[in-house]
């Protein structure tokens, strides 16, 4: 799983969310700044467990929350 | 299972003068901390016992009973995320009597936390505290104050920290309570709030690591959320003793009220409301113990469900009590206006019904996959099944694999057709909603309410399968429910009125006590 995967696969998920398309999602903005509600933003845990088979905490986006810092976690955590 | 005796004195007529002259329940404090009833808010006492203190208080008197038990509310975030000093050191000022409160909500930001003004900086030794909390239960009368405030960043859920405030440590000037506010019910209750400015707490003041306060309250009203339920209940059957006293005495047109078919339905719906209520609070405050990890879809639900349904069988008996339920001498018109507060604090019915919303997706997921916890929720639903002890490291933001209570329909024998049915349909309904990650559309306030419906009906037919109970009880309490007159309603309403006693659980667990 590379990292350019994950990201671009996030970028699209959150512009999903927020309808909006994913250029237009700056991958460095606080993902509340770009729209995300913080409560539903614990539903991309969600939706990481679907993709990548990974178990991760509801607050992953809280403690990492911008598309490039999530991406980076994920990363470090499927490796 | 009553681990206390209420005081005798702690009387309706009493409760009806003080809130009359809007007074503090003082001595019915006092009263209740020599019985001990402290001990019931310590960590580890299992929820059911918290829960079955709180109905029973608050079906004598209201403000006594958030009067005292704010001090659960309060200490909750500490049992669930304090360090074990700092949870020893706030169960002995609770052991001894010390009343403790949350102080959430600010005078321009009621349910929108994330936007709150209170702030924490740093400062040698640790940190100081400013602004205001306002609408605050027992801020003045309060020895310890929970407070969340702001260490980051505005609208960051990581932006904000939990502190346990001792006012008698802060210096004189650095704090004021606020002015009672008068309230429409709970009149005599200490209602207020308190400004801080430059009030320097310790750094150990702080409840878990900076940045998790929302975190960790959150977590902690999933706890107190689920017990609101125990309010509702202590209330409206409070309010059907009431009437059913009334309509059983009251004689008209050469007969009892009680007698009369339209009102025999009412008392009979009410009744029967109640009994639905107790198995949705009952089975949702047992889930703590043993489907902890659910617990922030389970909270919403019973936050919602229970005090919406009762506000409504409230309604329903006043119209059958008439001009009495107007007068200010009887215990019903204090019902009826401190009721109206439990659909309103500790999470209004928006903010429950938008957390369901928001998991939505996961709940589509497991009911697409049947994921089901058998044995949590066998525990759950088996009144006299033993359950583990809480473990807070359990409780979670969001429910990963949705409700199980709600997905044993797609796989359970027991479950009726028609549950299951509505069940398929309703998932289909939630399933083709686009998740959007902003407001939330109205029309899924909708199917959210739906959604509680549906957990209130497969709680009613777990406790049913699992408890041995009567069929009768079961066709009744899915009548109402889904809104449909059933004779067996009467019928039950009927075995009332003969002398059995309003619950049907308390029977099954008291049994073998
Ligand atoms: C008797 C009493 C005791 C209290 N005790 C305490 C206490 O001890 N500690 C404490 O911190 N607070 C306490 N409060 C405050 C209480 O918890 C808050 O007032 C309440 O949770 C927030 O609701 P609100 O109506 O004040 O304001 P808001 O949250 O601003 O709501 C106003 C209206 O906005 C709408 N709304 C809000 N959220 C949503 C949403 N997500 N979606 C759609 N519509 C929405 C609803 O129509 C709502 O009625 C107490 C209040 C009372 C009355």
């Amino acid at each position: 799983m590379t990292l350019d995967h994950i990201r671009l696969w996030l970028r699209e998920r959150v512009a999903f969310y927020v309808e909006r398309t994913p250029e237009e999602i700056d991958p460095d903005a606080k993902l509340v700044e770009v729209g995300l509600d913080s409560v539903f933003a614990m539903s991309l845990s969600g939706d990481i467990e679907d993709e990548f088979g990974l178990v991760v905490e509801p607050t992953v986006a809280w403690d990492h929350p911008t598309v490039n810092a999530l991406a980076d976690h994920l990363h470090a955590e499927v490796a | 299972m009553r681990d206390l005796e209420l005081p005798p004195e702690l009387t309706v007529e009493h409760c009806l003068e003080l809130d009359a002259r809007e007074e503090f329940p003082d001595a019915l404090c006092d009263s209740l901390t020599d019985l001990g009833a402290e001990r019931l808010y310590l960590p580890g006492v299992p929820a059911e016992r918290l829960l079955a203190m709180i109905r029973d208080l608050a079906g004598r008197d209201f403000t006594v009973a958030l009067a005292h038990c704010k001090t659960y509310l309060g200490s909750v975030a500490t049992w669930v995320g304090g360090s074990p000093a700092q949870v020893a050191g706030l169960a002995a000022k609770v052991s001894g009597g010390a009343v403790v409160s949350l102080a959430l909500t600010e005078r321009d930001h009621g349910s929108d936390a994330l936007a709150g003004d209170v702030t924490a900086t740093p400062v040698p030794g640790g940190y100081r505290v400013d602004g205001e909390k306002w609408l605050i239960n027992n801020a003045t009368r309060a020895d310890v104050v929970c407070v969340l405030a702001r260490t980051g960043n505005k609208g960051d859920a990581r932006g904000f920290s939990l502190f346990l405030v001792d006012k008698h440590s802060l210096p004189a000037g650095t704090y004021r309570c606020l002015p009672k506010v008068a309230t429409h019910g709970v009149r005599g209750a200490d209602i207020s709030g308190i400004r801080f400015t430059g009030a320097v707490v310790p750094a150990d003041a702080m409840i878990g690591e900076p940045g998790r306060g929302l975190e960790i309250l959150l977590k902690g009203l999933q706890i107190t959320r689920t017990l609101c339920g125990g309010m509702s209940l202590g209330m409206g059957e409070h309010a059907l003793r009431t009437v059913l006293e009334f309509a059983e005495n009251h004689r008209m047109y050469g007969r009892r009220l009680a007698d009369l078919p339209l009102a025999t339905r009412a008392l009979a719906d009410s009744y029967v409301d109640l009994l639905v209520a107790e198995a949705v609070t009952v089975v949702s405050t047992r889930s703590i113990h043993s489907l902890t990890g659910e617990q922030s879809l389970i909270s919403a639900i019973v936050k919602y469900y229970v005090p919406t349904l009762i506000d409504r069988t409230i309604q329903r008996l006043a119209k059958v009590l008439g001009a009495r339920a107007l007068l200010m001498d009887g215990p019903f018109q204090k019902i009826w206006r401190d009721h109206a507060i439990v659909g309103v604090f500790d999470g209004n019915t928006w903010v429950n019904l938008s957390t369901l919303v928001n998991q939505f997706p996961a709940l589509t997921r497991g009911y697409r996959d049947a994921r089901v916890d058998q044995e949590g929720l066998a525990a759950a639903t088996g009144l006299k099944q033993p359950l583990p002890p809480l473990d807070p490291g359990r409780l979670s933001l969001a429910a990963r694999d949705g409700c199980s209570l709600v997905q044993s329909l797609a796989v359970s024998p027991d479950a009726p057709e028609e549950l299951r049915d509505r069940a398929d349909r309703l998932h289909r309904s939630m399933a083709e909603w686009r998740p959007r990650g902003r407001e939330v559309p109205p029309e899924l306030f909708g199917l959210a309410r739906d959604y509680a419906q549906l957990y209130a009906a497969a709680a009613c037919v777990r406790v049913w399968a699992d408890n041995a109970l009567d069929d009768v009880w079961l066709r009744a309490c899915l009548a109402r429910v889904f809104g449909r007159p059933d004779e067996a309603t009467e019928h039950l309403l009927d075995l009332t009125r003969r002398g059995r006693p309003f619950s049907f659980l308390r029977g099954v667990t008291d049994h073998d006590t």
